[in-house]
C-alpha cells in the first residue's frame, strides 16, 4: 500500500512540469485515480501522454499499485474536465473527487 | 481457439479485427470495473468488436503486456493500433476521435 504523495512524486519524475492530483479511491492504497495536468501534453495523443507517465509507473504495477486510472490533460482541458472519477468497484457509479487545486481557492 | 499468446498470434487478432478489446472477463460477464467500462464504451460506439478474455489463460496478461509494452488491462486496439485503456477509449468516444480513427482505416 502506498500514499497519494508517493504516487504524485513518482509521476513528477516522468512529467516534471505537471500538476499531479492522486486520489486513493478506496483508502486501500492500491486503487488510484490520478490527474496529470501539464502544458507539455499539448499536441500529444492520449496514449503518448500515458506512455510518458507509465514509463515510470509500470514498474509499480500490479504491485503495489493494483489499479491506475490516469487522466492526462493540458491545463485548458483541465478547465473543462468534470469532478467525477471512475471507481472500478463502484458498480458503474462515479466517485465525486475532491479537487485539491479547487479547494485551495 | 487454441492460443499460445505469441506476438504473431496477438498481431493476427488485431490485424483481423478493426476493433479489439483485451479484457478481464467478457462483455456480458466482465471481471473488472475498468474492463466493463471499456466494453460499455465500445458497445455504445456501436461497431462490432472482438473481445479477448485474458483471464482465460494465466499466460495471457504477461504475454499481451510484453507484446504491447502497456502495463494494464483492458487494452483497446483500433485498426491494429493500441489506443490505450478504458480511460482513453471513453475520452476518444466522447470527443469523436475514436470515430475518426475508425473511419480512417489502417495506415499502410
Amino acid at each position: 500500500m502506498v500514499a497519494t504523495e508517493w504516487i504524485e512524486a513518482e509521476v513528477l519524475k516522468a512529467v516534471p512540469d505537471a500538476h499531479v492530483e492522486a486520489i486513493d479511491l478506496h483508502r486501500s492504497g492500491d486503487h488510484f485515480h490520478v490527474r496529470v495536468i501539464a502544458e507539455s501534453f499539448d499536441g500529444m495523443r492520449p496514449l503518448q501522454r500515458q506512455r510518458l507517465v507509465l514509463a515510470v509507473m509500470k514498474q509499480h504495477i500490479p504491485h503495489p499499485i493494483h489499479a491506475l486510472d490516469l487522466k492526462c490533460m493540458t491545463p485548458a482541458q483541465a478547465e473543462t474536465a468534470g469532478d467525477t472519477a471512475f471507481d472500478p468497484h463502484g458498480g458503474g457509479q462515479g466517485v465525486h473527487i475532491r479537487r485539491i487545486e479547487k479547494n485551495k481557492e | 481457439m487454441k492460443m499460445n499468446w505469441t506476438p504473431e498470434e496477438l498481431q493476427a487478432i488485431v490485424d483481423e479485427h478493426a476493433l479489439v478489446l483485451f479484457m478481464k472477463g467478457t462483455p456480458n460477464e466482465p471481471q473488472c470495473g475498468f474492463s466493463n467500462r471499456a466494453a460499455q464504451a465500445l458497445q455504445q460506439f456501436g461497431e462490432p468488436f472482438a473481445a479477448v478474455n485474458i483471464l482465460s489463460d494465466q499466460r495471457a496478461i504477461p504475454s499481451v503486456c510484453a507484446w504491447s509494452d502497456f502495463p494494464t488491462m483492458p487494452q483497446i486496439y483500433v485498426q491494429g493500433e493500441l489506443i490505450g485503456g478504458s480511460d482513453i477509449v471513453l475520452e476518444m468516444l466522447q470527443d469523436g476521435s475514436l470515430q475518426e480513427m475508425f473511419d480512417e482505416g489502417r495506415s499502410a
